[in-house]
């Protein structure tokens, strides 16, 4: 796993003290094994799990295994949290690095699929399925986010993981540097590189004549 | 082949897709997820042996891994037809001095 427990002690704040002592709270009854605590964890960071996930793969399936993932992982780790990092920071940590760690493990099974195939040990058809959305989709908003969306897949990992946390799920620039271990400016150096790589593939054609 | 004409291309339009990716409203798991995660739990727990990887549980991939092992360690000998021995003094191959 790209990064896990023990989390680092220069992690962000609780964006707000009445916030933060109730997830120490949560974690507390958490660590005495309460059954109760646990499913208010779940019911309270579900939807930020699984959307976190679901913005990294854009598989609803992978995403609700990832979050399963996640949430089983904090079932059996909470006795080591020290709470040097906000609950949800390390759930967004455990989120995204999950869903990485799904998505080089579909790749790798992509390309294994692949070399079968052309030894002709399968008989898996290749191609990418074709979409047959009505033509009310592709309208040109929808179709914009579609690309959008696919390049935003292409990403290399880490820029993927900033651009999805601030324009997908909101947070602060020191909020996404607590979630990757890094720097506010690493983190702003993430968000400009992806941009402009974003930005380069979605430019009109006549641009780069 | 997308339209080449419906990408953004000025800075307001940039801006514009990043809102609408802002606006987009969250996917949300489906209902009970909760029990789902409670039975995958439980099926952790009741997992035999999760410290052995499931690849070494099959005894094809054992009795390959053994047959690895002997052939890569030590001079080979295992794996050598050991010579016939028509009588006593034939028994060590290499000449005694």
């Amino acid at each position: 796993m790209a990064y896990c427990l023990p989390l680092p002690a220069t992690l962000a704040e609780s964006p707000t003290p009445s916030a933060g002592a109730a997830d120490t709270e949560l974690v507390a009854q958490l660590q005495q094994g309460s059954e109760a605590a646990f499913r208010t964890l779940v019911a309270r960071f579900q939807g930020r799990v699984y959307s976190t996930a679901y913005s990294l793969l854009r598989s609803a399936e992978e995403a609700e295994d990832v979050a399963q993932e996640v949430f089983v992982e904090v079932y059996q780790t909470i006795g080591r949290f020290r709470g040097e990092a906000t609950l949800s920071t390390w759930l967004y940590r455990l989120a995204t690095s999950r869903a990485l760690q799904h998505r080089r493990r579909q790749n790798a099974r992509k390309r294994f699929a692949f070399f079968t195939n052309l030894l002709g040990l399968t008989n898996e058809v290749l191609h990418e399925p074709p979409d047959h959305a009505h033509p009310q989709a592709l309208l040109e908003g929808v179709q914009q986010l579609q690309q959008l969306y696919l390049h935003i897949g292409r990403l290399p990992g880490q820029q993927q993981v900033a651009f999805t946390l601030r324009y997908e799920q909101d947070l602060r620039y020191d909020e996404i540097a607590a979630v990757l271990g890094t720097t506010v400016p690493a983190v702003e150096s993430l968000l400009y590189r992806a941009r402009h790589t974003l930005r380069q593939h979605l430019q009109p054609a006549s641009r780069h004549a | 082949m997308p339209n080449p004409d419906l990408r953004p291309g000025s800075d307001a339009e940039w801006q514009e897709l990043l809102a609408r990716l802002r606006r987009q409203p969250p996917p949300e798991p489906r209902p009970f997820f909760y029990a789902r995660v409670q039975a995958r739990l439980q099926a952790e727990r009741t997992r035999p042996l999760p410290w052995l990887a499931s690849w070494l549980r099959r005894p094809a991939y054992v009795v390959l891994l053994a047959a690895l092992l002997l052939a890569v360690s030590g001079d080979g000998t295992a794996l050598r037809a050991a010579p016939v021995a028509s009588h006593p003094g034939q028994l060590s191959p290499t000449p005694t001095r």
